[in-house]
Order: C-alpha cells, then sequence, then structure tokens
C-alpha cells in the first residue's frame, strides 16, 4: 500500500513585489509619484512531500524563504504557481475546512486571548473547532498533564512567563489534536528545560498519534533532537533534502582543531602557515583560542606539524565538527552537492 | 540641535512613504471643508453676516481652518501611550536627548510635511471649487504664520500633557478621544468662537483651546482687527508659556513612576 | 448555527475581559457622551442664529440626529475595525486568524466587539422622543419594524464602507488615518442632503451612502412624503454595499502578504 503524504508540494512559487525606495529627501519626493517595483520570488519552484508521522526540520537563514512555505502550507498566503496539496487539500481554497486538520505554532505570536486566563482561550477554541467534551477530556488532560500547564490554567496569559506561555501555546494548538502540526520557532528564547520537555512532548505526541510535525527554528539542537529528515532553504530554494545522519556523514568528515598557545601569534601569521590547504581559521579573542576546520582529516596531523614547529603548545584539542558548523559550512558553499 | 533636525527629516521621509495615505488625505480633506461649505451656505440662507462674517469669509474660515489643522494636528499622544504601555519608553529615556523634545520634533515634521504637500495643494484645490476669498496682504500672511505656528505648539502640549498621563492611567485611550473632541469644538474648527453665545464665550477665553484653531483662521480670514490680531497672538504666546509648567510638572512624576515600576 | 454559537461564546469571553477593565469601560462610555454632546451643541449654537435649514426645522435636524446615533452605535459596536491595518496586517495578528477555522472577517468582528458603544443607541432613541414629542409626531404600529429594518439598512451601510476601506490594507501599505477621516464624513449623513450640491448629494447617496446612516431614513419618521423611496431603499443600500464588501474582502485576502515580508 502507499503511504499517505501528509504534504505535497510541487513546483511551488511565492513572488512578492516590492518596492526600492530611492535615497535621500528628493529620491521619496520621486517615490511619491513613480516606484521602482521589482519582484523578487521568496520560494522559487520548490517540490517536496512529507510523509505522515514525519518529524522534518526546515531550516534556512533569515529571509531564506522559511515562513513563507509555511504560511503558504498552513493556508496564509497563496501561491503565486504550483501545485501544494496538505493533508488532501488545497490550503488556500478550502481554508475553513483545512486549518481544522492542522495546528500551528508561531513562536513569536500568541494564538491566546492576552487579558483572559489560560483555560477559557482553551474553552473557546474547543468550541471554535468543534471538540466535543469527550474528546476534549481524554486527549487534553494528557496534554495538560506532560505539559505541566495545570498551575496555570487559571491565570491570565499576560502574567505568564515565556516558557510557561509556550507551554500553554502549544497545548492550544493541540485542542483539536490535528494530524498535521507546524511550529515556526517554537524555541526561541527559550531555557534549556523547557525546551527540552517541550521536545519530549513534541516527541510523545509523535508516537502516540502518528503526528506529522514540521518545524522551523534556528537552534540545531532541536532538530537533532527530534527530526531525522531535514530539508535546507536557501535563497529560495531547497539545497538540501534527506536525512540529517547523511548529511553529517557527508560533511562532517573533517575536525576541529583548537589551540591554545603561550604566546598568542598573529591570526595571520597561523594562517599563513597552512597556506593553499583547505583549512579555515578561527580565533576567540576573549579565550585568545585559535580554531582550525579542516575538512580533509589526512590534513590534520599535516597542520599539526606545521603549527608546533611554529609555536609552543599549551593546550590542544581535537572536536569533531558541530552539525551547526556544518551548515554554516554549506551556507557559506551555497549549495550540498 | 541636529539631532532634533535629523528627527523632522526622519518624519518627512516617513510621511512620503505611506503615499496612499498622501493621496486620499487630500480628497478627504477636500470632501470635508466642501460639506462645511454647504453646511454654512444653508445656514446663513440669506443673511449677508453673522456675528460680523459674510458668507466668503465664513467659507475661507472653514477651508484655512481645515488647512491648518493639516499643520498643527498629530498623534504623538496615541503614539506616546503606545510607548508607554509597551515599556519603549524606558529605552527612549536612556538615549541622549529629550524625550519630549523629540516627540515635539516628530509632530512638527509630520506638520511641516503636510502644510507643503496638504495644504497648499489642498488650498489652490479649495479655492477653485469654493468661494474662498484670499488676502495679499503680507502683514496678514505674516501674523497668520506666528499664529499657526503658536497653535502647533499649544496643540502639540496638550496632546504631550494627554500623552504623559498614560504613565498614570493603565488605559487612556477614552481620555486621548475624549480630548480630541473637545478640541475641534471648543478650539473654532467646527464653528467660530464668536457664534456661541455670550457666557460660553466668557468661559472659553480663559481656556487655551480657541488659540489652536480660532485665531489663526480668524487672523486669515480678516475677521480680527489689526489690534485684535497682535491681542490674539499675544494670548496664544501666554498660553504655550503657561502650558510648560504642568508639562514639567507631570514629567518629572512620571519619570519618578517609572523609576519605581521599572516601566 | 455554528457561526451563532460563536458569536455568543466571543461574547462571553469579550465581557469578562471588560469587566476587568470596569475603569476603563466609565471612560469609553463617557467619551461616547462627551462626543455626542459636542455634535449636539454644534447643532444648538447653529440654530442660535438660524430658525430653519433649508427647510427643515431645529428639532427635525435633533431628531435626525438622534435617528443616526443607533445605526451608528449598532456599526461601532460590532465594526471596530478603524485600526485594521496596524492591529492585523502591520502586526501580523492576520496570520493567526487565518490559521483558524472560521471566516476571517468573522472572527475579528468577534474579537473586536465593543457593545459598550450600543449606549450610544440609548441616547440616540432618548433625543428622537425628545424632538418627536416637541414636534408633536404620532406613532404608528409598523414605525417600531420600520425602524428596526432601516437601523439594521444604515448599520449594514457603514459596515460595507469601513470594510471597503479596511480591504485597502490587502493591497497598498495605507495606513488608517484614512478611516478616522472617514468618521468626520459619515457625519453628513445627518444634515438634510438639500443642502448639498448635486455633486456632493451624489456622493453621500450613491459613492458613500451615508445619507441613508441619517436623513433618508428619519425622514420616513419625520412624515417627509418626498422621500419616502429613498427612506425604503435603506435596507437595499445596506444589503448591497454589504456584500459587495465582503465579495473584497475574500479577494483580498487571497492577496495577502503576511507581515514582516
Amino acid at each position: 500500500m502507499k503511504m499517505k503524504n501528509a504534504i505535497e508540494v510541487e513546483n511551488l512559487r511565492k513572488e512578492f513585489k516590492g518596492y526600492s525606495s530611492r535615497s535621500g529627501l528628493k529620491g521619496a519626493f520621486r517615490d511619491l509619484f513613480t516606484r521602482n517595483y521589482k519582484i523578487v520570488p521568496a520560494v522559487n519552484d520548490i517540490s517536496f512531500s512529507v510523509k505522515q508521522g514525519e518529524m522534518v526540520g526546515y531550516i534556512g537563514e533569515n529571509g531564506a524563504g522559511k515562513s513563507t512555505t509555511i504560511k503558504m502550507l498552513t493556508g496564509i498566503l497563496t501561491p503565486t504557481s504550483g501545485r501544494i496539496m496538505v493533508n488532501g487539500m488545497n490550503p488556500h481554497q478550502e481554508r475553513e475546512r483545512f486549518v481544522q486538520t492542522i495546528g500551528v505554532v508561531f513562536g513569536q505570536r500568541s494564538q491566546l486571548w492576552w487579558d483572559i486566563a489560560v483555560q477559557e482561550s482553551f474553552r473557546l477554541l474547543k468550541k471554535v473547532y468543534k471538540v466535543s467534551d469527550a474528546h476534549y477530556n481524554e486527549h487534553m488532560n494528557h496534554v495538560i498533564k506532560t505539559l505541566d500547564i495545570e498551575p496555570l490554567l487559571d491565570k491570565p496569559v499576560r502574567k505568564l512567563s515565556l516558557g510557561q506561555r509556550m507551554r500553554c501555546e502549544l497545548a492550544a494548538a493541540l485542542i483539536h489534536n490535528p494530524p498535521l502540526l507546524f511550529l515556526d520557532e517554537p524555541t526561541i528564547g527559550l531555557d534549556v528545560l523547557v525546551k527540552l520537555k517541550i521536545r519530549e512532548f513534541l516527541k510523545e505526541i509523535n508516537e502516540k498519534y502518528n503526528t506529522t510535525i514540521l518545524l522551523t527554528t534556528h537552534d540545531l539542537s532541536d532538530i537533532e533532537a527530534l527530526c531525522q529528515r531535514v530539508i535546507m532553504l536557501d535563497e529560495g530554494n531547497i539545497i538540501y533534502d534527506g536525512a540529517l545522519n547523511s548529511l553529517k556523514e557527508k560533511w562532517g568528515e573533517g575536525k576541529e582543531l583548537q589551540f591554545q598557545f603561550l604566546k598568542d601569534p598573529e591570526l595571520n601569521a597561523v594562517q599563513n602557515l597552512t597556506r593553499g590547504m583547505p583549512v579555515y581559521w578561527e580565533l576567540d579573542e576573549k579565550k585568545m583560542v585559535f580554531s582550525a576546520m579542516i575538512e580533509d582529516n589526512e590534513l590534520v596531523s599535516r597542520t599539526i606539524a606545521k603549527v608546533a614547529e611554529a609555536y609552543q603548545i599549551r593546550d590542544m584539542k581535537i572536536n569533531e565538527i558541530s552539525t551547526e558548523e556544518i551548515i554554516r559550512n554549506i551556507y557559506e558553499k551555497g549549495s550540498v552537492s | 540641535m541636529d539631532k532634533y533636525i535629523e528627527m523632522i527629516r526622519i518624519r518627512f521621509l516617513m510621511m512620503l512613504a505611506y503615499r496612499t495615505n498622501y493621496y486620499t488625505g487630500i480628497l478627504i480633506y477636500a470632501i470635508n471643508i466642501g460639506a462645511y461649505y454647504f453646511l454654512w451656505a444653508a445656514i446663513y440662507g440669506h443673511k449677508t453676516q453673522i456675528e460680523g462674517l459674510s458668507v466668503v469669509q465664513m467659507t475661507t474660515y472653514v477651508a484655512i481652518a481645515w488647512m491648518a489643522r493639516a499643520f498643527y494636528f498629530n498623534n504623538i499622544d496615541r503614539e506616546m501611550a503606545v510607548e508607554i504601555m509597551e515599556g519603549k519608553v524606558a529605552v527612549e529615556l536612556i538615549r541622549p536627548y529629550s524625550y519630549l523634545m523629540m516627540k515635539t520634533m516628530q509632530g512638527l515634521g509630520e506638520g511641516i510635511f503636510r502644510l507643503f504637500f496638504f495644504s497648499v495643494p489642498g488650498m489652490l484645490i479649495v479655492s477653485f471649487i469654493f468661494p474662498v476669498k484670499f488676502t495679499w496682504n503680507p502683514a496678514v500672511w505674516g501674523l497668520f504664520a506666528v499664529s499657526i505656528v503658536l497653535s502647533f505648539l499649544i496643540n502639540t502640549q496638550l496632546n504631550l500633557l494627554t500623552g504623559i498621563t498614560t504613565f498614570f492611567l493603565f488605559n487612556n485611550s477614552g481620555l486621548i478621544r475624549a480630548k480630541r473632541v473637545v478640541i475641534d469644538l471648543f478650539s473654532g474648527l467646527l464653528l467660530p468662537i464668536s457664534f456661541f453665545p455670550g457666557w460660553a464665550q466668557g468661559i472659553m477665553k480663559y481656556l487655551p483651546f480657541q488659540g489652536i484653531s480660532y485665531i489663526p483662521s480668524m487672523i486669515f480670514s480678516n475677521g480680527f482687527t489689526r489690534q485684535a490680531a497682535f491681542h490674539a497672538i499675544l494670548e496664544q504666546a501666554i498660553w504655550v508659556i503657561i502650558l510648560v509648567l504642568p508639562i514639567q510638572v507631570l514629567w518629572s512624576l512620571a519619570k519618578k513612576q517609572l523609576v519605581i515600576q521599572g516601566g | 448555527m455554528f457561526y451563532g454559537s460563536m458569536f455568543f461564546q466571543y461574547l462571553a469571553q469579550y465581557m469578562k475581559t471588560r469587566l476587568q477593565y470596569r475603569a476603563d469601560l466609565f471612560v469609553e462610555i463617557f467619551s461616547d457622551l462627551l462626543s455626542q454632546a459636542v455634535n449636539f451643541i454644534f447643532i444648538l449654537v447653529v440654530f442660535g442664529h438660524t430658525s430653519l435649514l433649508a427647510g427643515w426645522s431645529r428639532n427635525e435636524i435633533i431628531f435626525i440626529y438622534g435617528f443616526f446615533l443607533v445605526p451608528f452605535a449598532v456599526f461601532s459596536s460590532f465594526f471596530n475595525i478603524w485600526d485594521f491595518n496596524e492591529r492585523y496586517i502591520v502586526k501580523g495578528e492576520f496570520d493567526r486568524i487565518l490559521t483558524r477555522p472560521i471566516h476571517s472577517l468573522f472572527q475579528i468582528i468577534l474579537e473586536r466587539i465593543e457593545l459598550e458603544s450600543l449606549f450610544g443607541a440609548v441616547t440616540g432613541i432618548a433625543i428622537m422622543f425628545y424632538s418627536g414629542i416637541k414636534l408633536g409626531l404620532e406613532m404608528h404600529w409598523y414605525d417600531p419594524f420600520v425602524f428596526l429594518l432601516f437601523v439594521i439598512g444604515g448599520a449594514l451601510v457603514y459596515g460595507g464602507v469601513f470594510v471597503m476601506l479596511a480591504c485597502i490594507s490587502f493591497w497598498a501599505d495605507a495606513r488608517t488615518s484614512i478611516m478616522p477621516m472617514m468618521y468626520n464624513i459619515g457625519n453628513y449623513g445627518r444634515y438634510p442632503v438639500d443642502i448639498y450640491n448635486k455633486a456632493i448629494r451624489f456622493v453621500l447617496t450613491w459613492i458613500l451612502p451615508f445619507a441613508f446612516v441619517g436623513v433618508y431614513p428619519a425622514a420616513f419618521f419625520l412624515g417627509k412624503r418626498e422621500w419616502t423611496f429613498y427612506s425604503f431603499l435603506t435596507p437595499v443600500i445596506g444589503v448591497v454595499f454589504f456584500t459587495v464588501s465582503i465579495f473584497l474582502w475574500n479577494q483580498g485576502v487571497k492577496k495577502y502578504r503576511g507581515a514582516g515580508n
């Protein structure tokens, strides 16, 4: 049997008509009458699909087109062209029926009513999504317990801390137990304990209800903890779509060397040592730690030899390259292959 | 001083950026003036004069009152309320300038923008459609110029005062709205103060509102003698000075409040 | 059915929020009363200098003003959208609206309900009775029903115009000062349209039909037979304008660009 896809996207494109302002007062007057318009594609003919029950990390730098894609998938924005099928529906065309089947959490925007108690918001949302009492009790009691928000229910949202609010937001998005959950920066600004709790919870929901989760985040540790698969976006194009592991295998080859010297040399001088070799140096000025990113493992000992020859080493470490660095490297190069 | 002039410039640019607003604004002001013109024409009926103003003077009065309003009017009270409620004002206070002065300059930037791109072309359009009578006497223009600058100051001071009250009231949007309504009526925008019954005029003499609209409009429509005009401008100036006091008092109280509550 | 029950759900939330800020509530009502008083004073002062306004007496003008207050109060209670652009488009709250399974305009109307504005209807009816008695108007059995019909029609006219204005935000970077200014224009419907010239009369009847929120329907109760046709056009214009505005809204939502792009 063919597995049902939760999300199917083909040649999806979204263009924005932007205008550039001319500079200065004179330019502003001219703008009053004619403007320089230009069409900017925020999402550039992308295609992908997500299976029911998958947890996918959707990553990219600011302005790469992440939010635009999410907004098209949730029916907020109409695509310029291309085909979207989410939960078997076209999000924008059948918006009201469609949103019944998804849950959305925007990390920087509240779903809850600011002035009233959390449970009042829940009650209203329960009616909005037409959830029966029996369903609500069975499902939400569990959610409330797992997220540990029982004591927060009678407080108005404006009195909650960010971490408390985020947990309530998550619960609010799950009131109708949607098979598909969109999370846009859900852990932004949260402390480690809350982050861990939210991750645990998402895993559990995914296992229990086979909920599909699409997650955008700046915090790669979220993705490492949750997602088997990542889709990486750059300037509106998908530059990588696949398992997080194979990304690591392919790009994680290489090491990071950290040196501390007895007498601190200039960064240029150190860089000169490995001139002609694919080695990238960085300097942490506060701690005077010199790090070298080396892609080719065979170059590790040569680099060490050269450095040891030139300077007296006080301390040295050899590290695996972190996911964050892998991704930074990919963005610097602009493509995966 | 440079930073304040820069602020005027920035505001000017911001106003230019919202151009849809600009086009519709002129249209709406023109409709507004037009509707009041017809209302007044109907009120005059066959009378040639009411309270010493002819129909043409009245039309001129209405037109100039609205066009002057474009210059002195601003929303800084509402902006201050938002900045205070969202806690942004604490950031403003650690910057190396006077917050109130900065707000005034923002208002001035807006005002100058509207004066040149709104009032002047708007007045031209209006003068083609309605029987408005301009004077070409430079002395009248000079007095008018001084007078609307003072209008701007009085109106801005009142806005600052209402804005500052946000520190003490939880939500002052009602107060801001009430203030606007009162100013529209008692400043002489809707109808000249001289149309009110005598006892009401007596009370209004002791309020700053007529310095906002009535005085400059009367000067422009030649409704005042030269003597009366000088006297009126002097009154405006006195109000500008008097209003400094409550602003300073409330502002220093507000800053104390801010320190205690942490914004 | 569902929309009806949602209405009461939101209403209950609104009450809870309002009761938390009781002081605000009083200030709101007070400032409403104040602005009604200002308009009333305007009429009184003007009639200190004339006895007839294009053939309409002082009490008739006051009656029209009283009528105007009622549909206007209904409109203000349910179409509190004058800051739609700033509140929903610029701040991106419209994203949230679009992720919920209720029509977006209906949600915004529900979220922004301000029932305290209905207080204006009480003032309006009181003013109508006051001037009606002075004018010696008689009340017929059908008057309350016609009144209700005209009030709904008038509120829909206002609603339609303001929803259309809100729709501009979907296409252009318009800020809100258009809408507050429009309240001024709405005031012209309060005066007999015969004082205006043809062009403005045309605008007030067919383009920005604010005359249907004041003088036209009120003329019916004042027994001005020559306006009867226009009086009964009130609900028609209301429905037409409101329908068109909803159509425009639905088109606009497709053009929504989201915030922060």
